[in-house]
């Protein structure tokens, strides 16, 4: 008697939960196919984004620190930065690499802040997503400025990594930011006869030279 | 992100040459191009870059000492709205040149806005110190001739950085050069030796460049090869305006598989 009561009331719970099971696997599916997860995303990510750069009562490294940790989570920041290396992926030995790893993500922060800073309280709206083949999907935006300025349209390529969406490339009014920064990458390789440590040189500078531009930056506001 | 002023900003100290390059972002459809792939471009296609690179420099020595203080100086001592007024003058001057190029592409919509908005502003707007056009919902768009050949698919040539002109690769540089034919002041002053045509020059270099002050700054302090950069934010800028601001997703790139362990050849047309 018990037993039964039991069955009928998990099946009476089980049919609901089982409907909404299909249902939301049927989401899961249309989902993917038309890119919604991909917008719903970018979204979230813009989101974020914004609310980092709109909290003007946080102090750089605050900022930035709230950034690094945006891009860590949302940005596929190994294959951006193999990307970067063009043919000379192979070349750096493996302490190189994971010294090349350190400075890209410290690189990318300080410039980003800095460039995100002049920012403020805008809205991305988002025109439409689609797939481009199985891992990879395209989320068309643009930022809309509250004050009458023209808007500006900024694509995401994302690219699918298990299972959860990354951003791979964006794109601000026809340029593709991981593509001018390979195109750098290389050239300074290039420069110096295939010395990887140029590279890494380079970057450490220009690490120290965004710091020292924010000094200046905010020098001059005051 | 805050590219947009950065891709506005470019074109201008490096390229006096033609206003409003970067503003072409408009996203009306156009015929698609398939101009030389900046993205699928593993080599730079810059066989002079040595030279290049001298000019470069020679023009960052000029700016430094000259075109930066005056621009600075312009931005402090005339008001915005002179400074608007000032740009509108000058586009509206360069509407015949938009005009002839806009007809060229067959673009009919385009060359029908670029000639309202001359026939506008150049009365409604006096004498085009006034854009009331774009109020009326006829935006401005620049044309030159170098983008007219990336339509007919010329390819942009290895990668050309004069003095004073900056990024001119032949297609562009060629295109600077007929884009003088088209434009009906060069007939005036043809026999002249009026200082006309080469105020309005600087004029333009020094307004442009005072509206990318913050811009150029930011992109000399964020990027590891000053040149480098300027050399494919040049390239990337042609290729979006030639297709006036339509995207082709199809010609990216495959990344499916790219990452530091992957046992790929090592040649760089492989992976790209």
């Amino acid at each position: 008697m018990i037993t039964t009561l039991t069955t009928h009331r998990s099946r009476w719970f089980l049919a609901p939960l089982a409907l909404c099971m299909a249902l939301m696997t049927g989401i899961a599916q249309t989902s993917a196919s038309t890119g919604d997860d991909a917008r719903s995303f970018v979204d979230d990510v813009s989101e974020r984004a914004i609310s980092i750069i709109s909290e003007k009562s946080a102090s750089k490294a605050e900022m930035e620190a709230e950034f690094a940790r945006l891009l860590d989570e949302t940005a596929d920041m190994d294959r951006i930065a193999a990307f970067a290396l063009g043919q000379y992926l192979r070349t750096p030995t493996p302490e190189q690499k994971s010294e090349y790893l350190k400075l890209v993500r410290e690189f990318i922060v300080k410039v980003y802040v800095t460039r995100l800073a002049d920012y403020n309280d805008e809205k991305l709206d988002i025109l439409s997503a689609k797939m481009k083949g199985d891992k990879q999907a395209i989320v068309r935006s643009e930022i809309k400025f509250t004050n009458g300025r023209e808007p500006v349209s900024v694509d995401w390529w994302l690219v699918k990594d298990g299972g959860d969406y990354k951003i791979f490339d964006v794109n601000v009014v026809g340029v593709w930011l991981a593509q001018e920064q390979r195109s750098t990458f290389t050239s300074v390789i290039r420069n110096n006869g295939g010395d990887f440590n140029a590279l890494l040189s380079h970057l450490r500078k220009q690490i120290g030279k965004a710091e020292a531009g924010e000094i200046s930056d905010i020098s001059a506001a005051n | 992100m805050a590219g947009i002023a950065l891709v506005a900003a470019l074109a201008l100290t490096f390229a006096l040459t033609a206003p409003h390059r970067a503003m072409a972002a408009d996203e009306e459809p156009a015929m698609a191009t398939s101009d030389t792939d900046a993205y699928n471009d593993s080599g730079e296609n810059d066989p002079l870059e040595p030279m290049n690179r001298y000019f470069f420099e020679l023009n960052k020595f000029f700016d430094t000492i000259l075109l930066k203080p005056v621009a600075t100086w312009y931005d402090g001592v005339v008001p915005e709205p002179g400074r608007n007024g000032i740009r509108n003058f000058l586009d509206n001057l360069r509407s015949p040149v938009i005009l002839a190029n806009d007809l060229l592409q067959g673009e009919w919509d385009r060359a029908g806005t670029t000639a309202s908005r001359f026939g506008i502003n150049t009365t409604v707007g006096l004498l085009g110190l006034f854009d009331p056009a774009a109020d009326w919902g006829m935006p401005q768009h620049s044309e030159d001739f170098g983008q007219t050949l990336g339509t007919y698919d010329v390819a942009e040539g290895p990668y050309l950085f004069l003095p004073v002109l900056g990024p001119a690769p032949p297609r562009d540089l060629t295109g600077f050069v007929v884009d003088q034919f088209f434009d009906p002041l060069t007939y005036i002053y043809w026999d002249d030796s009026s200082d006309v045509p080469l105020i309005r020059f600087a004029v333009n270099g020094i307004d442009q460049r005072a509206r990318s002050l913050d811009t150029l700054d930011q992109i000399e302090r964020t990027s590891v090869d000053h040149y480098a950069t300027v050399r494919n934010l040049y390239r990337q800028i042609r290729k979006n305006e030639i297709a006036n601001g339509k995207r082709d997703f199809d010609d990216l790139p495959d990344i499916d598989n790219l990452n530091f362990d992957t046992n790929e050849t090592d040649s760089p047309s492989a992976s790209f």
